[in-house]
């Protein structure tokens, strides 16, 4: 996001100066989003190979990472785990998406409300 | 030297400073700011860009101290995790078996039985002893402290970030304004002749 200006005559008030911080910090927020709903997306496909193999797998005691050692942990208890797992990140890649669409919304918002007062003045797009 | 007055604003916050960074001061009027400053133009754009670039420099280094954060917290995460399940295991009274890699590439296997406590590496080269309960308790604080203070962080780059903002535009007006003035001079000029 610019600011671009042509030699323009429009004022710019302390409230469309904040009106642009807070369209900077949106934008900001979305990106980090986006990266964050990245990560979450991946660990869930990680989950979904790990349970896969876990079905495919015939031992009964399956080598689980907890924190830098793979304990032993018998198979039952490592589905179960790994059950739990998918839920929180399912739940919270929700919560993201959910803010990331509030962000747009708002995003929005502010350009129609900048767009109208500055016009050809200023450049709210990605570059 | 040009000093910056504090942003002005009816019915707000206004914060001169936070935590060591000067807040950007808006300006009202082109002008009258340019006469507040008593410099002229080009040396007033350099004056912003070089404020722009010390507010460059403040960012890069929040923004590493923000990874830094961000990475201490899976990791204090990661050992609450092995705490509970040591604790979980203590219950059953079997012993628990863990690969755990001894070297590089290297693996190696360790039966852990009769989990009282567990050490704590606390930094600087020094590992205490803490019975499960305390270690829990400890990580936890330190859990809530590094979020705490990663909060706070992600505050202060947001007030950077809006005091980065506020002189880009600056330096975008006042630099309109003086190509206004040129040709506003320069029409009054073809006027005359």
């Amino acid at each position: 996001m610019q600011q671009a200006g042509g030699g323009s005559e429009t004022e710019v008030t302390w409230e469309d100066q904040q009106n642009i911080n807070k369209f900077g910090r949106l934008n900001n927020r979305y990106h980090e989003l986006e990266d964050e709903i990245r990560i979450a997306k991946e660990a869930n496909e990680n989950f979904e190979d790990a349970s896969n193999e876990l079905i495919l797998t015939d031992e009964e005691v399956v080598r689980f990472q907890i924190g830098e050692v793979f304990a032993h942990v018998p198979k039952d208890e490592v589905e179960m785990r790994i059950e739990q797992m998918t839920e929180t990140t399912t739940k919270h890649l929700e919560k993201l998406k959910d803010e990331k669409d509030a962000v747009v919304a708002q995003m929005a918002d502010l350009k129609k409300v900048l767009y109208a007062k500055f016009k050809d003045s200023i450049n709210l797009e990605e570059d | 030297m040009a000093t910056s007055a504090s942003p002005q604003q009816p019915g707000g916050a206004v914060v001169a400073e936070r935590r060591g960074i000067p807040a950007a001061s808006f300006v009202e009027d082109v002008q009258i700011y340019l006469n507040q400053l008593g410099l002229d133009v080009n040396s007033t754009l350099a004056f912003l860009q070089e404020r722009l670039q010390q507010y460059k420099v403040v960012e890069m280094k929040l923004l590493a101290q923000q990874r830094d954060l961000q990475a201490k917290i899976p990791d204090i995460e990661k050992c609450l995790d092995v705490v509970a399940t040591l604790q979980a295991k203590k219950g059953t009274g079997e012993a628990l078996l863990t690969d755990f890699e001894a070297s590089e590439g290297i693996y190696s296997r360790a039966r852990v039985e009769d989990i009282d406590s567990v050490c704590l590496w606390l930094g600087a080269n020094v590992m205490l002893e803490y019975s499960c309960e305390e270690a829990t308790s400890l990580l936890r604080k330190n859990l809530e402290n590094a979020k705490a203070s990663l909060e706070v962080l992600i505050a202060d780059l947001q007030f950077l970030r809006d005091q980065v903002t506020i002189t880009q535009v600056t330096i975008a007006r006042v630099y309109n304004w003086d190509v206004h003035q040129r040709r506003v001079r320069q029409a009054l000029a073809s006027q005359d002749s």
